[in-house]
């Protein structure tokens, strides 16, 4: 009788052993509606808030990341099998069709991880296809969302604190705002120059563009100049103005660029830009309270009367920068921008 | 004893007025809205039946043309934004041919309509305003296309925006006509935009009624091809409220219609009146006194702007002393305001301005701000002949637009 027990329960641990370790069956991409559920992509084994990746999945990072309310971000990138992405001349990444994009947004609180949401972009025939998943309260899985939502969460600081916000998921159409390139949804991270660094894979360090090499996920890369690099906003060593210019490049920019969403304002932020589309001496036009009742984008030598500096701190939705995706400020980017700001000479007046 | 029914029954009334009407929000309907305009096929027509829809952020119709939004009427079907968290505008589109007609928004935390990029926008009958009266802290623009193609912009209804109410930014091709802009800081505003056919309009109780600017350092660099005609442009006095900054925050309240920097404008018929400090100005972008670059074509100088047959009717009062331009006035015509006003700051002497058949009497003043650096020098610089002006210029077209 004991020895049956024993084997039963031998038995039942067989099983569950066989059970977690199945393949998760490989990555399967969406006919012509996408999947309800993040799990039916089999992006990740096994339990799917540990954020494994399956075969042919491959994290990535970027030097400088958007700031997000202090998330972490998981970046996942899938092509279809046979598929290889190419270096365009300007550094850009021309995905073939069926690659996938996938951002996981979480928080390492104490006692758990919150997964938030997973977006996914999905490069479709007819171009990206933007998708937001929300992880559901058991973490099990991440449901389809056309409407976005409010998660309450604690948010760890750097400093060891916590801050609560209504963190804010998009919905469909808010993708557009930052992704918008010339009319058309385009990733905005995987770039040569946002990834050319080391990552520290399973396997050992290894920069990231030869590793999607060597994974065929790039097919003319020691073809093609690739030696751009973004300079990490947060390096001590880079000179400040470099430091700077990346974190607004990168947290600004992609709205603020000539085809961006915000072209419309004049305000250009990319590293090539001259003084006065960068907003120094650049009075506001359709700023409305987001001037702070401050006259200068950028008043050199003076953070403190700044109308980009106000709006970074804000967290008034009709008057804070970025418009959307943020809903605390990022003290780390704020004392960044302040500084350069500060380190500035000259006088609009 | 008779004194504290006296006082308890005008705490009474009090009260009574502090209490909001409650007002039912239809949350479900909230939801379908949301979803409606997120899921929309071209060519869709959303309805919004009478009632008080709320949201907790902006709305958004994107990339899908023809789409309808259509409610049943201005205070009717009402789009609240009191309790906004999220995004800069109440609805913001980008599509083509979008046709929007007999609802309101109300309170949005940032702009109440902004469409952007649109070729071919209606605003029919949409009502914009804050409800808890002028404050810096409410949205810049009522009505704000921007950067659009073919706009009409007809029967609507701003106010209380602390920029501008109805406000056509870097746009081409569009008519506003019999709308009525109140209680903003800026009525109507026309931005760097060409081929705008502006008429019978009503501007009032604004700071200023009708503007016609060109900014530096904007894509659409100059705006041209302009006509403003049978409006009435009047008792713009109010308190400016805009958030210091903008160069309408620097607008002194009593102004009629003020043209900055613009080029082939056309202002007739128009009735301008019961202004406190000046009827109609224009200056150059010298005259603001604010950095600006010629790199992308921006030219800081008026030109080609004819100015006859209004009426002007300036309020007996003392001008604006609460904004510099107000200031100066006053310290150059002490208490007396001002008809029409023009800095004289000129490019060249070709014929940038003509001014004909406004009335008798005006109080006209050339500033001739060019070499002033002080109140003192405008004192021996100002001219008040207006025979300068006295000409014609020939007649353009406005391409309407294609609807």
């Amino acid at each position: 009788m004991k020895l049956f027990a024993e084997n039963i329960l031998l038995a039942g641990v067989l099983i569950l052993l066989l059970y977690s370790c199945q393949p998760a069956g490989q990555v399967a991409l969406y006919a012509d509606k996408p999947f309800n559920k993040l799990s039916d992509y089999h992006f990740f084994m096994g339990r799917q808030s540990a954020l494994k990746p399956n075969t042919g999945v491959l994290p990535y990072d970027l030097i400088t990341p958007l700031f997000s309310d202090y998330a972490e971000k998981a970046r996942f990138v899938w092509m279809p099998e046979g598929q290889s992405a190419q270096i365009l001349e300007n550094g850009d990444i021309d995905f073939p069709e069926g690659t996938v994009l996938i951002k996981n947004f979480f928080y390492d609180l104490e006692a758990r991880r919150q997964l938030i949401e997973t977006r996914l972009l999905v490069r479709e025939e007819s171009g990206w296809t933007p998708l937001t998943y929300i992880w559901d309260e058991s973490q099990r899985d991440a449901s389809l969302s056309i409407t976005g939502g409010f998660a309450a969460v604690d948010v760890p600081l750097p400093d060891g604190t916590s801050h609560s916000i209504r963190y804010v998921i998009p919905n469909k159409n808010q993708c557009k705002t930052c992704h918008e390139s010339g009319g058309n949804i385009k990733p905005i991270g995987p770039k040569v120059k946002h990834l050319n660094r080391e990552y520290t894979y399973e396997e050992g360090s290894a920069n990231q563009l030869a590793m999607w090499t060597n994974h065929q996920f790039l097919n003319n890369y020691s073809e093609v100049d690739h030696t751009a690099r973004t300079i990490a906003w947060d390096d001590p060593s880079a000179p400040l103005e470099d430091r700077a210019l990346a974190y607004l490049e990168v947290n600004c920019g992609t709205c603020h660029k000539a085809d961006g969403s915000a072209y419309v304002s004049g305000l250009h932020i990319s590293p090539d830009s001259d003084p006065y589309q960068l907003g120094i001496c650049k009075t506001p036009v359709s700023a409305g309270k987001g001037s702070g009742g401050f006259r200068y984008d950028i008043n050199p030598g003076h953070p403190e009367s700044s109308i980009l500096v106000y709006r970074m701190k804000s967290d008034d939705p009709g008057a804070m920068m970025p418009e959307i995706g943020r809903k605390m400020m990022h003290s780390e980017g704020v004392q960044l921008i302040s500084d350069w700001i500060a380190s500035m000479d000259g006088s609009c007046d | 004893m008779r004194f504290y029914i006296i006082y308890f029954a005008v705490c009474l009334f009090f009260l009574s007025c502090a209490e909001s009407p409650s007002v039912r929000v239809d949350e479900e309907g909230s939801e379908k809205i949301l979803l409606a305009l997120l899921e929309a096929d071209s060519g869709a027509v959303i309805e919004i039946p009478e009632g008080f829809y709320a949201f907790k952020r902006s709305l958004s119709l994107d990339g899908v043309p023809g789409v309808t939004i259509k409610g049943a009427g201005m205070g009717k079907s009402i789009l609240s934004f009191e309790n906004q968290i999220d995004g800069a505008e109440g609805l913001l589109i980008k599509a083509d041919q979008i046709t929007l007609e007999d609802f309101t928004i109300q309170d949005s935390k940032g702009d109440a309509i902004k469409v952007q990029d649109a070729e071919g926008i209606v605003f029919r009958r949409v009502e914009t305003t804050w409800t808890h009266g002028a404050s810096e802290d409410n949205g810049g623009y009522g009505i704000y296309p921007v950067g659009c193609t073919s706009v009409l912009i007809e029967g609507c209804e701003a106010s209380y925006a602390a920029d501008a109410g109805i406000y056509v930014g870097q746009s081409n091709q569009v008519v506003m006509r019999d709308n009525y802009a109140h209680h903003n800081v800026a009525g109507l505003e026309i931005e760097n935009s060409r081929n705008v056919e502006a008429y019978n309009n009503l501007a009032e109780e604004n700071t200023g009624g009708l503007l016609i600017f060109d900014m530096p350092g904007l894509p659409q660099a100059n705006g041209y091809n302009v006509k403003v005609y049978d409006n009435t442009v009047r008792s713009n006095n109010h308190k400016n409220f805009a958030p210091e900054g903008g160069v309408v925050s620097t607008l002194p309240p009593g102004t009629g219609m003020l043209i900055i920097a613009h080029r082939d404008v056309e202002v007739y018929n128009n009735e301008v009146t019961d202004y406190k400090t000046l009827g109609l100005g224009v200056i150059s972008w010298y005259f603001t006194e604010r950095p600006f670059e010629t790199d992308n074509g921006f030219d800081p100088y008026y030109s080609n702007v004819s100015v006859h047959d209004n009426t002007f009717q300036r309020r007996r009062a003392i001008p604006d002393i609460t904004k510099e331009f107000g200031q100066m006035l006053n310290g150059l015509f002490i208490g007396k305001p001002q008809d029409i006003v023009v800095d004289g700051i000129f490019e060249n002497d070709g014929v940038h301005l003509c001014l004909k058949n406004n009335g008798e009497d005006l109080r006209f003043a050339n500033l001739n701000a060019e070499t002033a650096s002080d109140l003192g020098d405008l004192k021996k610089l100002v001219d008040r002949n207006m025979d300068r002006f006295n000409c014609d210029l020939p007649s353009f077209d406005v391409i309407p637009p294609a609807l």
